[in-house]
């Protein structure tokens, strides 16, 4: 079990006193959105991207892979006790500036230098390398495929698999080994940014399962009509005894 | 949730001069520009904001037609109206609306990560991220709602949404009764973003 994937049915917390409703609560925050959303933007797997972008030509410096799956996978990996310490931002702060480290764009020793000063920094404008980042984020990065061909059909019972978890998954860890019912089957297969070690990646059909609260947290479920629905690829599926 | 941050004061100041360096590096090493970040977060107050997301909500109060089609074909039904181009765009790619009706109530939740809908709704408010929410809404919906101040009829059904795939979900919320008359404007000003995830009702005091 990896705590960060069994974060759905976790007990023993508090209530909800009020809904905190800014998305930045600290202006710093706003500056590593903006280079996440940056490094997204300046992938280099969008040049074979939904929509194709001309990332090739692009005057940036950066040329690695950065997605979603990346940061996620750096957030997954983490000690998990030293995950829940971190605040939502602080984690992405932590995660894209050791990337940055490992590839080396940037060393300890610079960064130690800058944080002592605070000169601003002056650079030419290379207009292509923003209009590229508004880009993505206007036309995105679409990760439907081919037409598919499902394994499940809607009403059929399926047993959620319990493979071993990599360091990122899309599988809600509460989910695994408990039986829903396909309600639906979307068109085209949908490829995941990475390999994650727990069967997705290769483009494959996504399902809509419904599941029983009952099912899933046995007499502990609450009273009243409730339904949970997840988005599941394929390879978290399994048939059932009576349909396989 | 205010407890959440209550951190030693330095906490954020180094977080800030960190960030502040990578940022200066990067823009000197020809990553990124001067002005990347701050046209990203331009784009996020100006295009991607949950005033799309009003703008459906009473398109589909308003028009019968266009509400049984935003439920069918979420991104079909947003192509009709009159949007910049960017609704289909990042975290936008796979919309899908679901309605709220008499004795059915949504609720979208993410329990991995933050999934959320971009185009019509902005980036996630910090109650959508906050690991309690995102624990407790999966196995207590009902409890958590109520906690939030919406108490549900015991027999209204509750559909949550673990957002763990490909698409991107909002919540059609009901139009609030006694608002036949109201102008569009009006009618916007009732819809939340709370409202369009479900934790909230639409006209709800915030």
């Amino acid at each position: 079990m990896k705590l960060q994937h069994y974060l759905g049915g976790l007990e023993g917390l508090p209530e909800i006193e009020s809904l905190e409703k800014r998305v930045f609560v600290q202006d710093w925050e706003k500056r590593i959105f903006g280079i996440h959303v940056a490094m997204m933007g300046l992938s280099n797997h969008l040049g074979s991207a939904l929509p194709a972008y001309p990332i090739d030509e692009v005057p940036t410096t950066f040329k690695d892979e950065w997605t979603w799956a990346d940061l996620r996978t750096g957030a997954e990996a983490m000690n998990p006790f030293d995950y829940f310490k971190y605040r939502y931002y602080e984690k992405w702060l932590g995660g894209i500036t050791q990337f940055f480290l490992d590839k080396g764009y940037v060393t300890e020793e610079e960064l130690a230098a800058k944080m002592a000063e605070s000169e601003p920094v002056d650079a030419e404008v290379k207009t292509e390398i923003d209009d590229q980042v508004i880009a993505y984020l206007r036309y995105g990065d679409d990760p439907r495929r081919d037409v598919a061909h499902p394994k499940f059909a809607v009403g059929s019972t399926v047993r959620i698999a319990n493979r071993p978890a990599g360091s990122h998954s899309r599988l809600p860890g509460y989910l695994r080994g408990r039986t829903g019912t396909v309600e639906h089957i979307f068109e085209g297969d949908y490829a995941y940014f990475v390999q994650t070690g727990d069967g997705i990646g290769d483009p494959m059909p996504i399902y809509i399962v419904a599941f029983d609260p009952v099912e899933i947290w046995g007499p502990q479920a609450e009273d009243g009509p409730e339904t949970l629905y997840a988005e599941l690829f394929e390879a978290y599926l399994e048939p059932t005894e009576e349909n396989a | 949730m205010t407890g959440q941050f209550a951190y030693p004061s330095d906490r954020e100041e180094a977080s800030a001069k960190k960030v502040a360096a990578l940022e200066a590096l990067l823009i000197e090493k020809g990553v990124i520009t001067p002005q990347t970040v701050d046209k990203v977060l331009a784009y996020f107050e100006t295009e991607m904001t949950p005033l799309n997301g009003k703008k459906i909500v009473v398109k589909a109060w308003t028009d019968p037609e266009f509400a049984e089609k935003v439920v069918a074909d979420t991104p079909a039904a947003i192509a009709e109206l009159d949007f910049p181009e960017g609704m289909a765009g990042a975290e936008g790619e796979h919309l899908k609306a679901v309605a709220n009706k008499p004795g059915v109530h949504n609720l979208v939740i993410c329990t991995l990560c933050s999934c959320f809908p971009w185009p019509v709704l902005g980036l996630p408010p910090y109650w959508y991220k906050d690991p309690v929410f995102r624990a407790r809404a999966a196995r207590e919906p009902r409890k958590v709602l109520a906690e939030v101040g919406l108490e549900l009829p015991e027999d209204t059904e509750i559909k949550v949404w673990d957002s763990s795939g490909h698409s991107r979900w909002f919540v059609i919320p009901e139009r609030p009764a006694g608002t036949e008359d109201f102008t569009e404007e009006q009618l916007m000003e009732l819809v939340t973003t709370e409202s369009m995830i479900g934790v909230a009702l639409a006209g709800a005091p915030s």
